[in-house]
């Protein structure tokens, strides 16, 4: 592009320090908070007071704290779901459809020992409960593997396929717990029956274990991609699938694998949400809302590029500012979607903050030589 | 063989001539003062090897590239191409070696398709009957309703070289245009080529390095060899062993290898093997050879002949159609790629980016490319990353890699030292046999040479090595066993003393074993 005597053009950075890293992901924050306070400017709001109210509540309100961690660890789990493919260069986009599998999984095993309403249980609490997460995290390998096996066998569009996944779950699910769905609430509410009190996840410190998982998760991917054999061929093939069939190994095994363990983790974030989180127990009747939630883990694994510990503070901010902004909104009765609107202008400064630390911007002046009109010379005839 | 129109006439004036065009680029001279001129309604060859400046000369007519020194004339007028639309409205069409078609639309829309009458309202019902009466004018039978995608190859070229007409084109370059095509089809262009010609005052310029193309179909020959115009002589006049001495040269010095003192014990035997390409078709036939501990075997051929397929079966990343190739003793045809590396077969590819090597990754991480299966390498269930960086910076200074650590990432690499680098991970394992494909190609000399001496390192070793290349000079000096490959089947293998450089180029070009022999 040319500006006047300057020529200006995004070149790649060569050098990339580590602390760049860090500092272009807080300016990112920054800005998007920037932008927001036109938001609130145009509702009339005081800036200060609406960003304490975001903020406070987000991390300091016991309850609004409480809510987050539970956010972080779904968008956390999410975030993994789609994490794990792309290391192998491979778009899962199916989140949603496996989440909502590994809540129905999960109910499916109450269900199936009937224990939903009587009080006796047929067998140990402990192990209904460990059937429950493995049932959710095998639907959602299932329902990921599907797509898995038409991308390595058939070269199917995996993108397209978890699109389309993701329609058909959320009917299954509507006809689960919708009236007269073998799911349904014995009061038919459009949502799914309760889990009795004895099926509720153990709580460590007011927290689902499923955070464990969440935080163990982290560090075991980060070192399965940087450490292992298995880690190497993921991201070798990632990189280059001719390099890897070179290097002896083999796509079809590969994308499969990639897909179950990506499907797995949206189950266990499915489970998580339904089975595991104080005061829900029950697929509700906007589960819909939840599975569009996990599109952030999409982002958040964009954003931390690829490194499963790298996302956690990111999901931790997306969990808390959603939070925070929706309870401004009703405490400072401000304009309905400000919450999206905020999540939307982090995404759009972190892609922006993304460029910026590949590329940088080079002013060039133009040499006088250059402007100057070569003449031209028509060929004759 | 046609005869040409003006065979014996005084020479009229050419209707397209280049003189003394000159192009250089970074390193490389590709044109030095050529001269070429091309008569009207004839087919003129341009034969000559990969690297000697076909495709250059053949840019510069269609305005691709511009020439840094001298000039184009069309009837003895000076012409300059700026681009191929200063070539196209002098009426000077190009058909090029890939299809350059949209497969989802029709022959005729794919005919007009950029015209400049049709540039603002497209009305095919209008330019329908032009077409038709074009086709009939020509004695084409392209349906014209037809979808590209739904024709054979031949057919897609015809549509191409028919888009060429309906622009005007007096004049057509054709740039290997029987790479893609099967042998019937191949007689089928090559007649319609000499009845355009004929019948319609069409001059063809044919781009080739296929010695019985230009023997069958050609009116004159421009040789051209390392950017120069070696010969310059009518077809009727030439014999294919004069081309052949003229496209490869004579003068070549030869530094044979070291010979060994015996032979060693068998390592690969293949037999009667064949192959497909990615598109189905028959790219490798029957080839078979055995080779033993200390030997080089030398595939010596023009890119396309079938090389890839024979490395990648070697290799197990193709699989064989029919045959089996046996190492050791034993049958690893239809092993899998990791198969082939555990029992000690190593595979030098020829896309040394793309394939042998991943760009983002450090150095250190591609050596784990050949050794993320061995059990060596791991430790508690990790790779062992210290004994990777080991291993990097042996091979970093055993094999003069110029990289400023063993963590920089592979991109960063010139192509010579990645060269380096590949090759002396794949000998690192001490494979008993190496397939080494294209090794030297692209490399500066000194690059070229100790990769050279690499190979015949390994050999002192007692690998076997199937090495396949361009390069006569390099197969020449280095094989035991010179196979010639053209068009998926090996016209002999030679024992190196046999192998002498007119036999070996000859056979490259397509001459059966029987006629070398015969001679």
């Amino acid at each position: 592009m040319r500006l006047g005597r300057y020529d200006v053009t995004l070149e790649p950075r060569t050098t990339r320090p580590a602390f760049y890293s860090s500092l272009t992901a807080a300016g990112a924050i920054l800005l998007a908070l920037a932008l927001a306070s036109v938001l609130f400017l145009s509702a009339q709001t005081p800036l200060l007071e609406a960003y304490r109210a975001i903020f406070s509540y987000a991390f300091f309100n016991p309850n609004g704290l409480l809510a987050t961690i539970h956010r972080s660890i779904y968008l956390l789990l999410c975030t993994y779901a789609f994490l794990v493919p792309l290391r192998a260069g491979l778009w899962n986009i199916g989140l949603p459809g496996q989440v909502y599998a590994g809540g129905v999984a999960a109910f499916a095993i109450p269900f199936v020992f009937r224990t939903q309403e009587a009080q006796t249980l047929s067998l140990p609490p402990v192990l209904l409960i460990l059937l429950m997460v493995a049932s959710a995290a095998a639907a959602g390998a299932v329902v990921g593997g599907f797509a898995g096996i038409l991308r390595a066998r058939f070269q199917v569009s995996e993108i397209l396929v978890t699109m389309m996944l993701n329609s058909i779950l959320f009917w299954l699910v509507a006809y689960m717990i919708k009236e007269g769905g073998p799911f349904m609430s014995p009061r038919g509410e459009g949502e799914s029956f309760a889990l009795p009190p004895a099926l509720h996840a153990p709580l460590l410190w007011g927290v689902p274990f499923t955070a464990v998982l969440a935080l163990g998760a982290a560090v075991f991917l980060d070192i399965l991609f940087a450490k292992t054999p298995l880690g190497y061929r993921i991201r070798a093939f990632g990189q280059s699938p001719a390099a890897a069939r070179y290097g002896g190994i083999i796509p079809l095994a590969l994308s499969l694998l990639v897909f179950l363990l990506g499907g797995g983790f949206a189950g266990l974030a499915g489970y998580h949400y339904f089975a595991a989180l104080p005061g829900v127990y029950k697929i509700s009747g906007n589960y819909g809302y939840y599975g569009d939630l996990s599109f952030y883990g999409i982002i958040s694994a964009l954003i931390a590029r690829g490194s499963s510990l790298g996302a956690v503070p990111i999901a931790v901010l997306f969990a808390g500012l959603s939070l925070g902004a929706r309870f401004a909104q009703g405490e400072l009765r401000l304009p309905f979607g400000v919450d999206y609107a905020l999540l939307g202008l982090l995404m759009m400064t972190f892609v922006a903050s993304h460029v910026l630390y590949q590329f940088r911007v080079a002013w060039r002046r133009v040499p006088s030589l250059a402007l100057r009109h070569a003449p031209t010379q028509l060929p004759p005839g | 063989m046609p005869k040409p129109l003006h065979a014996d006439g005084p020479s009229a004036e050419p209707i397209l001539a280049a003189r003394a065009l000159t192009k250089r680029f970074p390193g490389v001279l590709a044109l030095d003062h050529v001269d070429v001129e091309v008569q009207e309604r004839e087919i003129h060859a341009i034969l000559g090897q990969n690297g000697a400046g076909k495709t250059t000369l053949m840019n510069i007519l269609f305005g691709l590239v511009q020439p840094d020194e001298g000039a184009l004339f069309l009837r003895g007028h000076q012409v300059e191409f700026r681009s191929p639309h200063d070539a196209l409205a002098h009426g000077i069409g190009m058909v090029h070696q890939t299809r350059r078609l949209v497969s989802a639309h029709t022959v005729l829309e794919n005919i007009v398709l950029g015209h400049p009458r049709v540039r603002g309202v497209l009305n095919l019902r209008r330019v329908a009957p032009e077409v038709e009466v074009l086709c009939n004018k020509y004695g084409f039978t392209v349906d014209l309703a037809a979808r590209v995608w739904q024709l054979p190859e031949g057919e897609r070229q015809w549509v191409e070289i028919l888009k060429a007409l309906y622009r005007g084109a007096q004049a057509l370059i054709l740039d290997e245009p029987t790479s893609t095509l099967t042998p019937p089809e191949v007689t089928t262009l090559l007649a319609g080529l000499q009845a355009l010609v004929r019948d319609q005052g069409v001059t063809i310029l044919l781009v080739t390095h296929k010695l019985p193309i230009v023997m069958a179909a050609s009116h004159r020959v421009t040789v051209l060899r390392s950017g120069k115009v070696v010969a310059r002589v009518r077809t009727a006049d030439a014999t294919e062993d004069m081309l052949v001495r003229h496209m490869i040269g004579r003068d070549i010095a030869v530094r044979t290898g070291k010979r060994s003192g015996e032979p060693g014990l068998p390592v690969l035997q293949v037999d009667r093997l064949s192959a497909v390409n990615d598109k189905g078709q028959l790219a490798l036939q029957d080839i078979s050879f055995s080779l033993r501990e200390g030997e080089i075997l030398g595939v010596a051929g023009v890119t396309g002949n079938g090389q890839d397929e024979l490395a990648q079966v070697l290799a197990g990343l193709r699989d064989a159609v029919s045959g089996t190739v046996r190492f050791d003793g034993r049958d690893v045809t239809g092993l899998s790629p990791l198969a082939h590396w555990r029992v000690g077969i190593g595979y030098v590819p020829a896309e040394r980016v793309e394939v042998a090597s991943i760009a983002a990754f450090s150095l250190v991480e591609n050596t784990a490319l050949n050794y993320h299966f061995d059990p060596a390498f791991a430790r508690r269930g990790l790779l062992d990353d210290a004994r990777l960086e080991q291993l990097t910076r042996n091979i970093l200074s055993g094999y003069d890699v110029k990289a400023p650590t063993a963590r920089t990432r592979a991109q960063h690499l010139s192509g010579g030292n990645l060269q380096k680098l590949i090759l002396g991970r794949v000998l690192s394992r001490k494979p008993r046999l190496l397939i080494a494909h294209l090794p030297t190609q692209g490399l500066d000399v000194e690059a070229a040479a100790f990769v050279r001496a690499a190979l015949l390192d390994a050999k002192a070793d007692g690998a076997a090595i199937v090495l396949i290349s361009e390069d006569l000079d390099e197969i020449l000096s280095l094989a035991d066993w010179v196979a010639p490959i053209y068009e998926g089947r090996f016209g002999a293998v030679l024992p190196r003393a046999e192998a002498d450089i007119e036999t070996v180029g000859a056979m490259m070009a397509g001459w059966s074993a029987k006629e070398v022999r015969v001679q």
